[in-house]
């Protein structure tokens, strides 16, 4: 058995792929997540930007928010793997699926980058007379990895396998010499 | 009159999912940004501001997402109109979302702005995040629901 065929025979990944109910819920909360967790890192970047709650400082800003996204973070990425977990055969052969991976690499890759100079360093970036351009290319790479998550996980339901669709491209063929 | 067959939406095999990431977009924009007056309501975040204040700076945000959202949805509508009309669980969605933008609008403003008890605070917090994820839970059920009905 390969490993994606493993994970998902799991006891409860199998119940959870088994069940017409869980699996949209799951997804709700994963999207519901996205939305106030996500809305928290948009909102994070934008001030970074100088676009949105100028009137608070930076470390206001970022520090309020952080134990959330945290919280949030957690919520989303078990609800990520147990959903990917339950149908690892399909997600492991779906290329959208490792772009999303990757993103989220990267994610953790630019988090490590910019800690000690943005997100750790916002008391400084606030007696600054502007905000420095390190910040808001720290936070335009963070709206467009977003984005890109964003995007990425739509398009995992769209991709159809080779042999999925040779398989319908079959049975379609197979139906038009049906005789009438 | 847009027919399924004649719409340019429909022309491409991508513009479907892209309206459908600017829509995710939109959304998060909109409903996290409510959400963030509703969590400083409850208590739980951003307490160095009021409610009131921070409604007021995220007022222009929530309104730019539900611009997007509102732009985005009815397009995406349009490239199946029989298919989300008939479809109980898109019916149920717009019901919750009229009811969850008039509420945000009437309400729930009146109550961030002008700071209001605790108990009614948490209280309508609860109603607004309840409003909300219904109207992601619906929007979700819409690929789900012919397994249900």
């Amino acid at each position: 058995m390969s490993i994606s065929e493993t994970i998902q025979s799991i006891g409860f990944m199998t119940d959870l792929r088994e069940s017409a109910l869980v699996f949209p819920i799951m997804l709700t909360t994963h999207l519901s997540c996205i939305a106030v967790f996500g809305g928290m890192i948009l909102m994070t970047d934008l001030r970074l930007l100088g676009l949105a709650m100028t009137g608070r400082s930076v470390t206001d800003v970022v520090g309020q928010f952080r134990i959330w996204k945290r919280v949030g973070f957690c919520i989303m990425v078990t609800m990520g793997a147990m959903l990917a977990g339950s149908e690892a055969v399909k997600y492991s052969a779906n290329p959208f699926f490792w772009g999303k991976m990757t993103l989220l690499v990267l994610m953790g890759v630019h988090a490590l980058v910019f800690r000690g100079s943005v997100y750790n360093n916002t008391a400084e970036i606030d007696r600054l007379p502007a905000i420095p351009t390190r910040a808001k290319v720290a936070a335009s790479l963070s709206l467009a990895l977003w984005f890109g998550l964003v995007c990425m996980g739509r398009l995992i339901g769209y991709y159809e396998a080779p042999q999925e669709k040779a398989a319908v491209s079959q049975q379609v063929t197979v139906a038009a010499h049906v005789p009438r | 009159m847009f027919l399924a067959d004649a719409n340019p939406l429909n022309a491409s095999e991508l513009i479907f999912p892209a309206l459908e990431c600017i829509h995710i977009a939109g959304f998060a924009l909109s409903v996290g940004t409510i959400a963030i007056v509703d969590f400083r309501l409850l208590g739980l975040g951003m307490r160095h501001q009021t409610a009131a204040e921070i409604a007021k700076d995220l007022g222009p945000w929530t309104l730019f997402g539900l611009a997007i959202m509102l732009f985005s949805g009815p397009l995406l509508f349009s490239s199946d109109p029989d298919m989300y009309y008939l479809n109980r669980s898109f019916q149920v969605k717009m019901v919750l979302l009229a009811l969850a933008i008039v509420f945000n609008y009437t309400i729930r403003r009146k109550t961030a702005l002008s700071g209001a008890s605790p108990l009614r605070s948490r209280l309508v917090a609860c109603i607004s995040i309840a409003l909300w994820v219904g109207v992601v839970f619906g929007g979700i059920f819409i690929a789900f629901v012919g397994q249900f009905v």
